[in-house]
């Protein structure tokens, strides 16, 4: 009795230790955001700032033309994205999920093979931009996201399989149910756990894809927030780091904007998942705990 | 029976759809990416799309310019230009995807510490002798003949270097303010040594502040010093002096000088004229001087330079310059301009370039914006905003496209900043091995080797915060991991190339 509740102990100091290692970080870089640019140069970033500003949000709020655009392209191609991509998911998934499809291996191989091979990115760049003319569009943001994931629909095929009884399926049909009714009435709201956290996976993987935006646009009208930010920081490192600009260098480095814009950018980029994280949560658990136990 | 299968292949046609509509929804704004017409047809202009460097530059009016110089261009030459900035972030990614296919890139800025080498190698980029010859016999009387031979690779030219400060001095540079407040005449400096003892003034009546910060991690105190008597061909593993005729390369980090400024920071920094933090800090001296935490800082110059560190600290700037005006070996290759192959039209292009270098409206739009709304004339040859013009529209970093000596200096800038600049790059001693280009791929896995003892011994050293006495270690443990075999190769490299010259 006395040994457990030690034990019990140990376990919540430890769970206690990993929580603050993930929300301290967080907390850090809220303060730090809020902190002025010299404090943040004579202490360095800290919990206990020895001035508080809101400088940086301001100097936010003067760009925020460009800020509240690239808001609106993430926050599009998140939606389209997601909606697109769980529907092509589940209705590719759902017919694999079935004994009777014809060349149900064949199918399932495809999808399977995705996963351990893919065409490299030149290949994959050169198709993009010379067959489909996608560079400079939205597109180029949201097409990739949709096409690699083999692992998504492979986990709502398990679902689909195991959690669905074919007999609920049967009497559906027998009651004269069209298959798409069966599937819309019957089998979609049956896999709501599984289709938010595939939901939840692709919200995550499209807000902060920088990747796409990176390799296929060169319009800054474009730019989603994670691809302004990605880009800004990269910049930043890259003037640290080559002196090539020479003279220039601290020139160019006025323009940067300065330590504490950096942080309450990543503030303004990761605020909004976080908000929309807790909605999908109870999903979320669920769902795994299911498509992989009995994956 | 039959029902199911009709289902099924529903279903499979579905499938088929789905896949299908993921792959084909319909290709996005065509207009933009259609080629034009490529035979440069009498009445069509021809498009000629231009990528270079977009270090934080201000472009919301980038389209406004790019339609004025087209007016010019398509009069004289009947083409037009397609202006695309690439961010540095995504510029090696980018315009390695582009040279693999054949998207339509005409011009491209290239330079030695981005690829130009492999540029060369794989065919990504042409070579321009001939079409200069032909299409832009200009060009060569924008820039000294050895600047523009110092961009030869293999004795070919694959790219025609902008007309800028092919020179740099090295000094020291600090806020007027301060020295003024306790009358220090920094015209008394003759070397760095002289330094230590105006530090000492300033630590005494400035303690908040520190009298010499470091601009970065690879840009140490100790680099500033002596990157004006030796010529680092490169990357410093194996290198020359300035002041003699020796092409006999030794080892930077066994050589007096390394030792002796070495010896000097580490004394600053004992002294706390150094941030304690100095060999970790991330912080750029523009951000220390903005922070009132820095007075000053070594740094390269060129003539305007106080002017440029006014604008970039927010203050007004006083400078003393050290050493004379050098060239080094990858001067003429830090920033060219070169000719894509997925070019249908070099030969437009070419004419392009020439008028890069030759027409000052078409320079002045591209460095300045369009006269009237992004500037207006100052009066004495120097330009500044429009009254009441407060937020920039428009902002190129200017160094790396062209004959920039064309482009109106801002105001502030002394009018006849070119003429200045033209002087001082005569007067600069050339590096011995101007156009040098050192090929690591023989000595690949030493580069990494030595690269990773550099990262750990440079910060400590260089910014003072290490003993000198820890030099012995560094050297033993880079010969460990080849530094030898890396000069040897160098070597070999440079008669090789010394013999074609």
């Amino acid at each position: 009795m006395r040994s457990n509740e030690m034990n019990q102990t140990a376990l919540n100091i430890f769970m206690v230790v990993l929580t603050a290692a993930c929300l301290l970080p967080f907390l850090l870089l809220i303060i730090s955001s809020f902190a002025s640019e010299q404090s943040i140069i004579k202490l360095g970033y800290t919990f206990f700032p020895s001035e508080y500003s809101l400088e940086a949000y301001k100097y936010l709020w003067g760009e925020s033309s460009s800020l509240l655009r690239a808001y609106g392209i993430t926050i599009l191609i998140t939606v389209i994205g997601t909606s697109v991509g769980l529907t092509i998911s589940a209705l590719l998934a759902y017919p694999l999920s079935r004994g009777v499809l014809p060349f149900k291996y064949f199918f399932s191989f495809v999808v399977f093979f995705t996963l351990l091979f893919n065409g490299g990115l030149v290949p994959t760049y050169l198709v993009y931009t010379e067959i489909f003319h996608m560079k400079n569009t939205l597109l180029a943001l949201i097409i990739p996201g949709l096409l690699t994931n083999g692992f998504f629909i492979l986990l709502i095929r398990t679902y689909f399989a195991t959690s669905i009884p074919v007999p609920i399926i049967e009497s559906a049909y027998i009651d004269g149910a069209s298959e798409y009714r069966i599937f819309f009435s019957i089998v979609m709201p049956l896999s709501l756990p599984i289709l938010a956290t595939i939901g939840l996976m692709l919200t995550i993987a499209y807000w902060n894809d920088w990747f796409n935006g990176l390799i296929y646009l060169t319009e800054p009208r474009l730019f989603s927030i994670q691809n302004l930010l990605n880009r800004m920081l990269t910049n930043i490192q890259f003037l640290q780091q080559n002196s090539f600009a020479g003279n220039n260098a601290s020139a160019i480095a006025a323009n940067l904007p300065t330590n504490a814009v950096r942080m309450a950018m990543a503030v303004i980029g990761v605020v909004p998942l976080l908000c929309v994280y807790p909605f999908f949560q109870k999903y979320f658990v669920k769902g795994l705990v299911v498509g992989a136990v009995k994956g | 029976m039959r029902l199911t299968f009709k289902f099924n292949a529903m279903l499979s046609l579905l499938l088929a759809l789905a896949l299908l509509l993921a792959a084909c929804s319909s290709g996005g704004s065509p207009e933009r990416e259609n080629p034009t017409n490529s035979e440069g047809g009498d009445d069509k202009p021809v498009e000629l799309v231009f990528a270079f460097l977009n270090v934080a530059s201000i472009f919301k009016d980038l389209q406004k310019v790019e339609d004025e110089i087209n007016k010019i261009t398509q009069e004289k030459i009947n083409a037009k230009i397609k202006l695309m900035p690439i961010d540095v972030a995504a510029w090696t990614q980018q315009t390695n995807l582009i040279l693999a296919g054949s998207e339509p890139l005409d011009l491209i800025v290239s330079s030695a510490t981005l690829n130009y080498s492999s540029q060369v190698a794989k065919g990504q980029i042409i070579a321009l002798d001939d079409l200069i010859e032909q299409y832009a016999p200009d060009i060569k009387h924008t820039m000294p003949a050895e600047i523009l031979a110092g961009a030869k690779l293999n004795g070919v030219t694959y790219g025609i270097p902008s007309v800028r400060d092919f020179a740099t001095d090295y000094g020291y540079i600090a806020r007027k303010d301060i020295l003024d407040k306790h009358n220090i005449d920094l015209s008394t400096v003759k070397t760095f040594e002289d330094l230590t003892a105006i530090f000492q003034i300033l630590k005494e009546k400035e303690p908040d502040m520190y009298p010499i910060v470091q601009r970065s991690q690879t840009v140490t105190i100790v680099t500033d010093m002596f990157t004006g008597y030796i010529d680092g061909l490169g990357n410093n593993i194996g290198v020359l002096n300035y002041d003699d005729d020796s092409t006999q390369l030794f080892n930077l980090f066994e050589s007096d000088i390394y030792r002796k400024y070495s010896e000097l920071a580490h004394e600053w920094y004992k002294k706390g004229f150094v941030p304690p933090d100095a060999s970790t800090s991330q912080e750029s001296n523009t951000a220390m001087m903005r922070a009132n935490k820095a007075i000053g800082y070594l740094s390269n110059f060129k003539p305007g330079f106080e002017n440029q560190e006014k604008v970039a600290n927010g203050m007004e700037m006083v400078a003393v310059r050290i050493t004379e005006p050098v060239s080094s070996s990858s001067t003429a290759a830090s920033f060219m301009i070169s000719i894509a192959k997925n070019s249908k039209n070099p030969e437009k292009a070419m004419e392009m370039i020439n008028l890069l270098y030759t027409d000052k409206d078409i320079v002045n739009l591209l460095d300045n914006g369009i006269e009237g709304i992004h500037y207006v004339q100052a009066g004495d040859g120097t330009i500044k905003l429009p009254d009441g013009v407060t937020e920039q529209t428009y902002l190129a970093t200017q160094w790396m496209i062209g004959n920039n000596a064309l482009a109106y200096p801002w105001q502030g800038t002394a009018p006849d900043i070119w003429d200045q600049m033209k002087a001082f790059n005569e007067s600069a001693k050339l590096s011995k091995a101007i156009g040098f280009v050192f090929d690591t791929t023989n000595v690949k896995t030493e580069v990494a080797a030595v690269q990773n003892v550099l990262d750990e011994y440079r910060p400590g050293i260089e910014s003072g915060t290490l003993d000198p006495s820890t030099i012995a270690d560094f050297n033993k443990k880079l010969k460990d991991a080849g530094l030898d075999t890396m000069i040897a190769e160098k070597q070999k490299q440079l008669d090789a190339w010394l013999q074609t010259q």
